[in-house]
């Protein structure tokens, strides 16, 4: 009676001593940071793939998620938003070690060069100016915006790999998998720039999607296997991921949503055309997949215990 | 210089009294904690619960400083690492990134004030005037660095004099912390960690601790340490003698 009596009140002391969840970042207001890692790898994505086809329409809905979704949840995240300013040169050097400060500097490199690239490729206004000008403005500033888009999509994959006491995390491959994420994000999302009539092509987008998606099932696959024998801490995660607690957002959101109905619709759309209906179902579901991707990734973030006992974690 | 901290944990006796002095030399808010004493259960039937009091580890290479995207958190010269929460933007990297989680965001429901639905008391007032503690920043332990500060300037050595030494190790009854300079070989600290084969908590992880810790179950668990026996007997003793003090003085009544 007395050992119980006493174990109920250290209850609240085991803190760090078995694997412990990570809760600052998908719990209560952290759930701000999974929607924002989302709509980062959405709007990156985006940029980068309609930087590819040059779609207008396709840059100005990546640019706007990334400066009207992601940049105000993840700012409104802070302790003290209004403090923002200060992880910016001249107030902070700290892009020179911290990912984070990077993050935010691509960002808002991308906010600045993605606004003038978009303001001179503005069909009228290009055509006001003269193309002459106009095109050369244009795609220097693409360029910038496209190096920025690039570092904003996978910027999320450094700082989450940086951190040494969730193995799950500390892996190579998390930033490669943010990037690639991001693209097939994009390829999606343009394909519903195409279907609402803007200027991509959806048959291109819905081959480039089918592409990304093959070379992401493999990545996940490989990444979930190299993390599973990384530590015994990783392991849990890989085993909340498949048979825990996150599993139906695994299953149900990341492969059934993410991977199983993309492809599927992919697959219709090689032995004919696919219906606007099923493209449009495959946007939504590869746009929930990636919400599922983010969320998976940040809820099995578990930390090593602290005791060197239990190191073998 | 760079101090550190050594926890013998032969010695300690569980009381807590680490954690209540930090809280009321730095008036800390209800739910915030900056040492803490972790509970740990053996797979040994029977066998006690083991408990090591935690603390920020003020890492050599510590993480926390490289991530920190304000340059908030700082490392000083002498080795301590600290939060400037007038800077501190709140963004929470540095607590997942710290892998010994020795870090807090203090959250409005962890500030509900000591008497929560009531005024402030004069206490917390008072307080708040010395520390702060804003509301939407990380906090942590900083090895008490203002009395360190304020006993330098006095020319009294920390770890040695009371006034210029951590609060929790000037409370610490059973002597278990000791503190003092680890670039000095021949300092308490320094002495210990060689003598008695101190270990860092996770040295894999690059971050070089200046909290180290003696225990002969956990750890290096050299064969000059004590056993677990021995190290519940000295436990049982110090009881005791404890026991007997209290009926010294309250038996008199």
């Amino acid at each position: 009676m007395s050992r119980m009596a006493t174990r109920q009140w250290m209850t609240t002391h085991e803190w760090m001593v078995k694997p412990m969840h990570q809760r600052e970042w998908i719990e209560r207001r952290g759930i701000m940071i999974w929607i924002a890692e989302t709509f980062t790898s959405l709007g990156a994505g985006l940029y980068l793939v309609s930087l590819f086809i040059n779609s207008w329409w396709g840059l100005l809905v990546g640019w706007l998620i990334i400066m009207f979704l992601k940049l105000p949840l993840h700012i409104a995240y802070f302790g003290k938003p209004w403090r923002f300013y200060r992880t910016l040169p001249p107030f902070s050097n700290a892009w020179k070690t911290s990912w984070f400060a990077r993050g935010i500097l691509f960002s808002v490199f991308f906010g600045t060069f993605g606004f003038v690239q978009l303001v001179f490729g503005q069909p009228d206004l290009a055509n006001l100016i003269g193309t002459s000008i106009a095109n050369p403005i244009y795609y220097t500033f693409g360029v910038l915006a496209g190096i920025n888009a690039v570092g904003t999509g996978i910027y999320g994959g450094f700082i989450m790999n940086y951190v040494k006491g969730i193995p799950f995390w500390n892996q190579g491959l998390l930033p490669v998998v943010f990037i690639l994420a991001g693209v097939a994000d994009g390829f999606g999302l343009t394909m519903g720039i195409g279907l609402g009539g803007g200027d991509a092509s959806v048959s291109w987008a819905e081959t480039g999607s089918s592409y990304l998606l093959i070379i992401n099932i493999l990545l996940i696959i490989v990444y979930l296997i190299s993390a599973r024998y990384t530590s015994e801490v990783a392991k849990i995660s890989v085993q909340e991921l498949l048979t825990g607690p996150s599993a139906f957002m695994f299953w149900g959101g990341l492969v059934t949503l993410g991977m199983v109905i993309p492809a599927a619709v992919s697959l219709v759309s090689l032995f004919g055309e696919a219906s606007t209906v099923l493209l449009i179902i495959a946007i939504v579901a590869h746009t929930l997949g990636a919400f599922a991707l983010k969320y998976c990734l940040l809820k099995v973030g578990i930390y090593r215990p602290l005791l060197p006992k239990v190191a073998a974690y | 210089m760079r101090w550190g901290m050594v926890v013998n944990l032969i010695k300690c006796t569980r009381c807590h009294a680490c954690i209540a002095a930090c809280r009321i030399e730095h008036f800390l808010p209800m739910g915030m904690n900056w040492p803490r004493l972790i509970a740990w259960e053996t797979d040994v039937p029977g066998e006690e619960l083991t408990t090591i009091p935690v603390r920020c580890n003020q890492c050599k290479d510590a993480p926390c400083v490289e991530v920190c995207p304000a340059e908030a958190t700082k490392k000083r010269e002498d080795g301590i690492v600290y939060v400037d929460n007038d800077i501190c933007v709140g963004c929470r990297y540095c607590i997942i990134a710290c892998p010994y989680q020795n870090r807090t965001f203090l959250s409005r429901d962890k500030d509900p004030g000591y008497f929560p639905g009531y005024e402030r008391t004069r206490f917390e007032k008072a307080g708040r005037k010395i520390y702060p503690h804003t509301v939407g920043t990380t906090e942590k332990c900083d090895f008490c660095m203002e009395r360190i500060d304020a006993g330098l300037a006095k020319g009294l050595v920390p770890g040695k004099d009371r006034e210029a030494t951590p609060a929790c190790v000037n409370t610490c009854q059973a002597r278990a912390l000791t503190f003092g300079d680890l670039d000095d070989p021949e300092s308490e600290v320094s002495k210990l960690i060689k003598e008695k084969n101190a270990f860092q908590l996770h040295p894999e992880y690059g971050t070089d601790p200046s909290v180290y810790y003696i225990d002969g179950k956990i750890g290096n668990a050299p064969s000059n340490i004590a056993p677990r026996e021995e190290q519940t007997a000295s436990h049982m003793q110090h009881l005791s003698t404890m026991e007997e003090r209290a009926k010294q003085i309250f038996g008199k009544k």
